[in-house]
C-alpha cells in the first residue's frame, strides 16, 4: 500500500453530514420497531406483556415520528426547500405532506388491527413490527430524491407488506395473497430496476435533481431511446404499486385474501407512498420530458377508470369490489399526474395538488371502508359477500351508516371529502385543457356512483326474503381501537368535505417540488 | 455501485474488449438464462443460473472490475444459488407435474410472443440512438461521464477498486445504504413470522 | 313584511323538519297523526310562501331579485367559491306557491289514501323530504343549489316509486327511473361544469339575461344550453328519456300526482326557464339553435305520447302518457321562447293533472285497487264527487273554455304560430294534432270509467276478500272516498276552473297577470308579437273546435262504454297500428333488449377478460383454486399468477411500443 496514496484518499474522504432532523421521522419508526423486537427477545416469558408494551411503543413511535414531521414542516418554513444527504433526500412540501398521510394511515391501521388480531388470534408483536417497518419504507419513499433510494424504499415497504399479506398462517387465502403479491411484486420491481438502469444510462445520474437538470438542457424533442425506454419501465413499476390498469390484476386477489386491516393499510398507505414517488419522479424530475410520458399516463388513467369502475360493478364480494374501486381511484389520481405539468393559464390548482389532496381523502376513505368491512366480517375472514350485507341497516345500524358514509364519499357525493377530491381533479384537468380526461373521469364517477349505491341499497332495502329476526341479531360490539379509528376517519371525511380550504391550501403548498 | 458500473462501461470504450471474447461470453450467458427458464428439473435450472452468474462475473473481469466480479461470484453464484438448491431439495425435486398444471393454453405462446415483443421493442427503442450519459442541448453525449472524483478512471491496483466503492457507499449513497438495514430487519422478522408452524391453535399464538 | 325575504329558508326547512320528525318518531306518533304532522309542515310552508309572495310584490326593480346567502363554501381559496343561497324572485315564488299549495293538498289526500299501509309514517317522511328538496330546487340561487335539490327529488322519486317494493314491478320501475335520471343528471353536470369553466360562477344572478353572456362563443353557449336541456329531458321525461315515467305509476297514486305530474317532472321546464339566458343567446347566433331542439323534442313528445295514450287501458298509464304529452307542450313553448306560456301551462297543468291523478286514485281506492279501465264503467253514480271533479279535469285538459287548460294551451299554440316562419306553423300544427288526440283519449277515459255499462261486478267479486284494504261496502260495490280525499279534489276542481284567469290573453286592459309578474325573471327573453286580434281569436276558435271534435269522436265511440265482448273499438279500427301504440312504439322493449343483450355482453366480456371471479364465477372468491390445489406453494404455480404476470408483460410491451415512437 502506497502510504501517500492512502493519506490522499483519507483526507479526501469528507464525512457526510448527518441531517438528523430530516431523517428523524424515519429513525423514530425504525427504532420503535427494533425496540419491539428487542422486547420480544428479552421478555420471552411474558408474551402478553410484550404485546401490550409493543402497542404502547408503536403509538409512542408514531407520535414521535409525527412530531418530527411537524418539525420538518417548520424547517421548510424557516429555510425553504433543500436537499440533503448528498442529494438523496429532498426536503420539500410533498415530503412532509406525504409523510403525514403515511403516519396517519399507519396509526389508523394499528388501531384497526388491534381488535381484528384479537378476534383472529393473531396477537403478536411481529405484526406491529412489520407494519412500522413498512411505514418506515414509505416515509423514506416520501423524501427519496434519488432513484436508488426510491427503489430501496419501495422494496422495504413492499417486502414488509408481502409478509403482512400472508400474516394469517391458518388461512390459505392469506398465504396465497402474500405469495401472489410477492411474486408479482418482485417481477414488477425487476422491471422498475431495469428502468432505473436505463434512465441512469441515459442521464448519467440517479439523482432526480441532476436528471431534472439534464433534461432541462437537452432538446425536449430529441430524447434518446434509452431515456424513453427508461420512462416506460419506470411507469410499469410504479403503475404496479399504485395498482393502475393494466398492472392491476393482483389487486383484487391480494386485497381479498389479506387480513382486512392489512388490506386497509395496503390500500391507503401504499398507494400514497407509491404515488408520492410517481409524482416526484414524473411530475418533478421528468417534467421537461412530459410530452413523452403524458400520453402513456393518459392511457393508464383511462384504463384504470374503465376497468376499476366496470369490474367493480359486477363483483359479488365487498372486498373485491373495494379493491376494484381502489383501481378506479388510482385512475383519478393519475389524471392529476397527467395534468401535473400541463400548461395552465390560471394555474389555480395544479394537478399535483389535486392528486395529493385526493390521496389524503382516499387514504381515509379506504381505511374507513375496509375498517367497517373488517368489523362486519366473522372470525376467519368470512361474511364479506355482498349478499351478507343484506339488511345490514337493521342488524348493525351504526356500521351500516358508517359504511354508507364511506361509500358515498368514494362515490363523490357533495359534503364529503370525496366530492372535493374529485372536483379538484376534474378542475385541474379542465384548467389544463384536458377536457376528455375530465369527461372520462366524470363518466366513471357516474358509473361508480352506481357501484357504491348498489351496496348502500343492499344494506338498506327491504325485500320479501327478509329475515324477520334481522333486527334481533346481536349488535357487533366494536373494540376501542376500531371505534376510535372509524370515528376519526368518518369525521375527517366530513370535515374535508365541508371545510376543505385549509387542507387544499396545504396540498397546494406541498406542490413545491425540489426538482421543479 | 451503479456509478461504478457506469465507470466500468466507459472503460469498454477505452479498453476495447476483444469482440470475439465478448460475443462468446454473451452467447453462453444467454444460453444459461434460457436454460433456467426451460429446464423441467429445478436443480438443472439452478445450475444454469450459476452458469449465467459466473459468466456475468467474467464480464466484470474483462471490464477491469474485479471487485464487482468477486462479489458477483460470492453472492449470486454461491450464496443465493446454494440457498435455492437447499429449498429445492427440501421441497423435493421430483415434482415435475407442478409445471404442467396450467389450464390456460394461450399462456405459453402469449408469454413468449409478448416477451419477444418487449425485447424487440426495447432493442428498437434503444438501438437507434445509443448515447450514454449526460447530453448537450444538441443531443450529443458529453465527453465526460461524471466519475467518482476521478478515482475510477485511474487504473491502479485492486485496492483502488474497493476504495471508491466504499467511499461511494459511505458518502454519496450513505442514506440509501443505511436504509437497506431496514430490509434486513424485515427479512429476519418475516422469516420468523412465515416459518412459524401454522397448525398451532389460534389462541396460544402469543405464548410462542 | 320584508323580513320574509330573508326568512325564505324556512320554507324548505319546515318540510325537512317534518321529514326528520316523522322518520324518527313516526312509529310512536301513530297512523293518522304522522300524516297530519307532515301535512301541517307543508301547509305552514304554503302560508309562509304566500307571505313571501306579498313581501316580494312590495319590492320594485332590483328588489325583485333577492338573494339570501346561507353559506359560502371554499371561502378563501382564490376566486373559486360556491355560494349556497336562495334566490327569491317572481319565478321562484311562483314555483314555491304552487309546489307548497298542491303539495299540501296531496299530503292531505294521502292521509286517507295511505290509510292502513304498514309503512304509513315512512311514506309521509319521504313525501315531506320530497317537498323540501323540490323547494330547494326552485329556490336555489345557483345551478349547484338547484342541482342538489334536483338530486334530492330524484332520490325521493326513486324511494316513492318503489315504495311498494314487494311488487317486483315497483322495484324495477324505481331502478329504471333512477338510471334514466342519471343520464339526464350527467348532462346537467356537464352543463354546469362547462358554465363554471367559462364564467367561473354558477350563480343565477350572473345569468339574468343573455347580454350577460357576451364574450363566449355562440357554439359554447349552445352546448351549455343543450347540456342543461339533457338534464331537463331526464327529469321531465322527454323523448328519448321518457321511458321511466309510465313505469313510475307503480308508486302510490298521490306520488304520481305530486311528483310525476304536478311538480318534479316540471323541474325541467323550470330549469330551462331559469337558464333562459343561454337559450336566448343561442338563438341570436347562427347555426344550430338550442331552442329549436327544445321545441321539437317537446313537439315530438307531445304528439308521440298522445298517440300512445289512446291505447292504454290502465287508468294511471293513460294519465302518465298524458303528462308526457303536456310536458311536451311546455317545452314546445320554452323552445320558441314563450317561457311565460310554458310556465303558465305548468301551473294549470299542475292543477288539472293533480286533480285527474287524485281522481283516478280515488277510483282505484273505491274499486279496491283495480286499475284496469275495462273493468270499470258507470262509476259516477257510486262516486259522485270524484266523478264530477274528474269531469272538470277532463274539460280542462281537453281545452274547453273557460277551464284552465284552454287558456294556457291556447297561449302556447298561439305563441308557436307567431314565433315565425314555417317552423312556427309546423310546431303549431303538431300541437293542434296532439290537442285533438288529447281530447279524444281523455273522453275515452272518462266514458270508460264514469259512464257506460258497469263492468266491474265480475272482477270485484273475484278480487274481494284478499284485498284487506278497506271493506266498508259489503256488496263490494265501488264507494266514494273519505273526506280527506275528496276535499283536495274539490279544491283542485275549483282551481282547474278558474286557474286560467291567472293570465288572460288580453292586453287592453292588461290581464296577462302572470306574464307581467314573471317579467323580471325572464329578462331579455324574445318578445313574440301576437298577430292581429282577429287572427289570435281565430286560432283560439280553431283550438276549441279541435278539442270539441276530439271529444265528439270519443263520445261516439265510447258512449255506451265498451262493447260486450270487451274489445276496445280503437283496437279494431287501428289495425296493426294498435299494437304499436299499445307498446309505445316498442321503444322501451327495444332498449331493454339492447341493455340486456349487447350491452350486458360487453360488460361481461370486459369482466371475463380481466377477472374470472365475477358474480357468477367461482363461489367464494379465492376459494376455488384453494380447493383444487391444496397447499400454498403449488397453488402459486397452478394458474393465476402467471396470467397476471402476462398482463404486466402486455402492459410493458404496450408502453415500450409507444415509447419507441417517441425515441429519436
Amino acid at each position: 500500500m502506497n502510504p501517500v496514496l492512502f493519506a490522499v484518499l483519507n483526507t479526501e474522504l469528507e464525512k457526510p453530514r448527518i441531517d438528523w432532523p430530516i431523517i428523524a421521522p424515519v429513525v423514530a419508526l425504525f427504532v420503535t420497531a427494533l425496540v419491539i423486537v428487542l422486547l420480544r427477545a428479552i421478555l420471552r416469558t411474558q408474551p402478553k406483556l410484550v404485546y401490550q408494551l409493543s402497542i404502547a411503543a408503536a403509538f409512542v413511535g408514531l407520535v414521535t415520528s409525527g412530531a418530527f414531521v411537524g418539525n420538518e414542516w417548520r424547517i421548510i418554513h424557516r429555510s425553504g426547500i433543500f436537499q440533503t444527504f448528498s442529494g438523496a433526500i429532498a426536503v420539500d412540501g410533498m415530503t412532509v405532506f406525504v409523510q403525514a398521510i403515511v403516519l396517519i394511515a399507519t396509526a389508523l391501521g394499528v388501531l384497526l388491527a388491534l381488535g381484528y388480531l384479537r378476534r383472529e388470534g393473531l396477537e403478536t408483536p411481529e405484526y406491529l413490527v412489520l407494519l412500522l417497518l413498512s411505514a418506515t419504507g414509505m416515509l423514506v419513499m416520501a423524501h427519496a430524491n434519488d432513484l436508488v433510494l426510491v427503489f430501496v424504499a419501495l422494496e422495504v415497504f413492499s417486502i414488509a407488506l408481502y409478509i403482512l399479506a400472508a400474516f394469517d398462517r391458518r388461512r390459505a387465502e392469506s398465504q396465497e395473497a402474500g405469495l401472489k403479491y410477492f411474486v408479482l411484486g418482485a417481477f414488477s420491481s425487476a422491471i422498475f430496476l431495469y428502468g432505473i438502469a436505463l434512465t441512469y444510462g441515459a442521464t448519467g445520474s440517479t439523482s432526480l435533481t441532476e436528471i431534472a437538470t439534464q433534461l432541462g438542457v437537452v432538446d425536449p424533442k430529441a430524447h434518446t431511446g434509452l431515456l424513453v425506454a427508461g420512462f416506460a419501465l419506470l411507469i410499469v413499476g410504479l403503475g404496479f404499486k399504485v395498482s393502475a390498469a393494466p398492472f392491476h390484476m393482483w389487486t383484487p386477489d391480494v386485497y381479498e385474501g389479506s387480513p382486512t386491516p392489512v388490506t386497509a393499510f395496503m390500500a391507503s398507505a401504499t398507494k400514497v407512498a407509491a404515488f408520492a414517488a410517481f409524482l416526484r419522479i414524473f411530475a418533478g424530475a421528468f417534467a421537461q420530458a412530459s410530452d413523452d410520458w403524458r400520453p402513456a399516463i393518459y392511457v393508464l388513467a383511462v384504463l384504470s377508470l374503465l376497468v376499476g369502475t366496470i369490474a367493480a360493478a359486477i363483483q359479488s364480494d365487498v372486498k373485491r369490489m373495494l379493491a376494484y374501486s381502489s383501481i378506479a381511484h388510482a385512475g383519478y389520481i393519475l389524471i392529476g399526474l397527467q395534468v401535473a405539468n400541463a400548461g395552465s393559464k390560471r394555474n389555480e390548482l395544479p394537478g399535483t395538488a389535486a392528486s395529493l389532496f385526493y390521496l389524503l381523502v382516499y387514504a381515509l376513505m379506504a381505511l374507513g371502508a375496509f375498517g367497517v368491512v373488517q368489523s362486519i366480517n366473522h372470525r376467519g375472514e368470512t361474511n364479506h359477500a355482498i349478499t351478507d350485507y343484506k339488511q345490514l341497516s337493521k342488524r348493525q345500524p351504526l356500521l351500516a351508516a358508517l359504511l354508507t358514509l364511506f361509500l358515498l364519499a368514494q362515490a363523490g357525493v357533495p359534503f364529503t371529502g370525496g366530492f372535493i377530491a374529485k372536483l379538484s381533479i376534474f378542475r385541474s384537468a379542465v384548467d389544463a385543457g384536458q377536457y376528455q380526461l375530465a369527461i372520462a373521469g366524470m363518466l366513471a364517477a357516474v358509473i361508480g356512483a352506481f357501484v357504491y349505491l348498489r351496496l348502500v341499497v343492499t344494506m338498506y332495502a327491504t325485500g320479501q326474503d327478509d329475515d324477520p329476526d334481522a333486527a334481533n341479531e346481536p349488535r357487533i360490539k366494536l373494540d376501542v381501537g376500531s371505534r376510535i379509528a372509524l370515528t376519526i376517519t368518518a369525521s375527517a371525511i366530513i370535515v374535508l368535505g365541508v371545510l376543505p380550504n385549509w387542507f387544499l391550501d396545504i396540498a397546494h403548498q406541498a406542490t413545491q417540488l425540489l426538482t421543479r | 455501485m451503479n456509478a461504478l458500473l457506469l465507470a466500468a462501461t466507459k472503460d469498454v470504450v477505452a479498453f476495447h474488449v476483444n469482440p470475439v471474447l465478448f460475443y462468446a461470453l454473451a452467447a453462453i450467458a444467454i444460453a444459461g438464462a434460457t436454460g433456467v427458464v426451460i429446464s423441467r428439473n429445478p436443480v438443472h435450472s439452478a445450475l444454469f443460473l450459476v452458469m449465467t452468474m459466473i459468466i456475468i462475473a467474467v464480464f466484470f473481469l474483462t471490464l477491469s472490475a474485479p471487485m464487482v466480479a468477486i462479489v458477483q461470484v460470492i453472492v449470486y453464484a454461491s450464496a443465493i444459488v446454494v440457498l435455492f438448491l437447499f429449498v429445492i431439495m427440501l421441497l423435493g425435486i421430483d415434482r415435475h407435474e407442478m409445471l404442467a398444471t396450467d389450464d390456460r393454453k394461450y399462456q405459453r405462446p402469449a408469454g413468449a410472443a409478448l416477451g419477444l415483443l418487449t425485447l424487440g421493442g426495447l432493442i428498437a427503442t434503444v438501438i437507434g440512438n445509443w448515447q450514454l450519459g449526460p447530453q448537450t442541448s444538441s443531443g450529443r453525449a458529453l465527453s465526460a461521464i461524471p466519475t467518482l472524483d476521478g478515482v475510477a478512471s485511474t487504473t491502479a491496483g485492486e485496492t483502488d477498486q474497493i476504495r471508491p466503492l466504499a467511499r461511494t457507499l459511505f458518502t454519496q449513497f450513505a442514506w440509501q445504504f443505511q436504509v437497506t438495514a431496514v430490509l434486513l430487519v424485515i427479512a429476519v422478522v418475516g422469516a420468523v413470522v412465515l416459518a412459524r408452524r401454522s397448525t398451532r391453535p389460534a389462541r396460544t399464538e402469543v405464548s410462542a | 313584511m320584508q323580513r320574509f325575504l330573508d326568512l325564505v329558508w324556512v320554507i324548505p326547512a319546515l318540510p325537512a323538519l317534518g321529514a326528520v320528525i316523522v322518520l324518527l318518531f313516526g312509529k310512536r306518533i301513530g297512523e293518522p297523526k304522522a300524516g297530519y304532522i307532515a301535512t301541517a309542515t307543508i301547509g305552514t310552508s304554503f302560508v309562509w310562501s304566500v307571505f313571501t309572495f306579498f313581501a316580494l310584490q312590495s319590492q320594485h326593480g332590483e328588489g325583485r331579485h333577492h338573494v339570501y346567502n346561507l353559506w359560502k363554501w371554499f371561502a378563501g381559496t382564490g376566486d373559486f367559491h360556491v355560494n349556497f343561497g336562495f334566490l327569491v324572485d317572481p319565478l321562484s315564488v311562483t314555483m314555491i306557491l304552487f309546489v307548497t299549495g298542491i303539495g299540501t293538498l296531496i299530503h292531505l289526500y294521502s292521509v286517507g289514501y295511505m290509510h292502513g299501509d304498514p309503512r304509513y309514517s315512512r311514506f309521509f317522511a319521504y313525501l315531506n323530504l320530497f317537498a323540501a328538496s323540490m323547494l330547494v330546487l326552485v329556490l336555489g340561487s345557483s345551478f349547484l343549489m338547484t342541482f342538489m335539490g334536483w338530486e334530492g327529488v330524484g332520490l325521493c322519486s326513486y324511494l316513492l316509486i318503489s315504495f311498494w317494493f314487494e311488487k317486483n314491478s315497483a322495484a324495477v320501475a324505481g331502478k329504471k327511473a333512477f338510471v334514466t335520471n342519471r343520464v339526464g343528471d350527467f348532462g346537467f353536470m356537464l352543463g354546469m361544469f362547462l358554465i363554471f369553466s367559462k364564467f367561473g360562477t354558477l350563480d343565477y344572478v350572473r345569468f339574468g339575461s343573455h347580454e350577460a353572456l357576451t364574450g363566449v362563443s355562440h357554439t359554447t353557449v349552445t352546448a351549455m344550453a343543450l347540456l342543461l336541456f339533457v338534464g331537463a329531458m331526464g327529469k321531465s321525461a322527454q323523448v328519448p328519456l321518457h321511458i321511466w315515467l309510465p313505469d313510475a305509476m307503480e308508486g302510490p297514486t298521490p306520488v304520481s300526482a305530486l311528483i310525476h305530474a304536478a311538480t318534479m317532472v316540471t323541474a325541467g321546464v323550470f330549469l330551462v326557464s331559469r337558464a333562459h339566458a343561454f337559450f336566448d343567446f343561442s338563438a341570436i347566433g347562427n347555426g344550430i339553435h338550442a331552442g329549436t331542439v327544445v321545441a321539437w323534442v317537446g313537439a315530438i313528445t307531445a304528439l308521440g305520447a298522445a298517440t300512445v295514450a289512446i291505447r292504454q287501458n290502465d287508468i294511471k298509464r293513460v294519465l302518465a302518457y298524458s303528462t308526457l304529452s303536456q310536458l311536451g307542450y311546455m317545452f314546445l313553448a320554452c323552445g320558441v321562447g314563450a317561457y311565460t306560456a310554458g310556465l303558465f301551462h305548468m301551473v294549470t297543468h299542475a292543477f288539472f293533472k293533480a286533480l285527474l291523478f287524485l281522481g283516478s286514485g280515488s277510483v282505484i281506492h273505491g274499486m279496491h285497487h283495480e286499475q284496469d279501465m275495462r273493468k270499470m264503467g258507470g262509476l259516477r253514480k257510486f262516486m259522485p264527487i270524484t266523478g264530477a271533479t274528474f269531469i272538470i279535469g277532463w274539460l280542462a285538459i281537453a281545452g274547453v273554455p273557460p277551464f284552465a287548460g284552454f287558456w294556457s294551451k291556447d297561449e302556447i299554440l298561439a305563441k308557436a304560430f307567431f314565433s315565425g316562419g314555417a317552423q312556427g306553423k309546423a310546431l303549431w300544427a303538431v300541437g293542434m294534432l296532439a290537442a285533438l288526440l288529447t281530447a279524444f283519449y281523455m273522453t275515452r277515459q272518462v266514458w270508460m270509467v264514469f259512464f257506460g255499462n258497469e263492468r266491474f261486478r265480475d272482477s270485484l267479486a273475484d278480487d274481494h276478500g284478499h284485498d284487506g284494504h278497506d271493506d266498508a261496502n259489503a256488496q263490494g260495490d265501488p264507494h266514494e272516498s273519505p273526506i280527506t280525499m275528496t276535499l283536495p279534489l274539490l279544491v283542485l276542481g275549483a282551481l282547474s276552473i278558474v286557474g286560467g284567469f291567472l293570465s288572460l290573453p288580453f292586453t287592453k286592459p292588461n290581464l296577462e297577470f302572470l306574464a307581467r309578474w314573471l317579467e323580471p325573471s325572464l329578462e331579455g327573453a324574445k318578445d313574440i308579437h301576437p298577430g292581429a286580434f282577429t287572427s289570435g281569436f281565430l286560432l283560439s276558435v280553431g283550438a276549441v273546435v279541435v278539442g270539441i271534435i276530439g271529444i265528439a269522436i270519443g263520445f261516439t265511440v265510447y258512449k255506451r262504454g265498451l262493447p260486450d265482448d270487451g274489445v276496445d273499438p280503437v283496437e279494431t279500427k287501428l289495425g296493426p297500428l294498435a299494437n304499436v301504440l299499445e307498446n309505445a312504439y316498442f321503444f322501451d322493449i327495444g332498449l331493454a333488449k339492447f341493455v340486456s343483450g349487447p350491452a350486458t355482453k360487453f360488460a361481461t366480456f370486459l369482466a371475463e377478460g380481466i377477472d374470472r371471479k365475477t358474480i357468477d364465477g367461482a363461489v367464494n372468491g379465492v376459494g376455488r383454486t384453494v380447493k383444487e390445489a391444496g397447499d400454498g406453494l403449488r397453488r402459486m404455480q397452478t394458474g393465476l399468477v402467471r396470467n397476471y404476470a402476462l398482463g404486466i408483460v402486455a402492459g410493458v410491451a404496450m408502453l415500450i411500443a409507444y415509447m419507441w415512437t417517441r425515441a429519436i
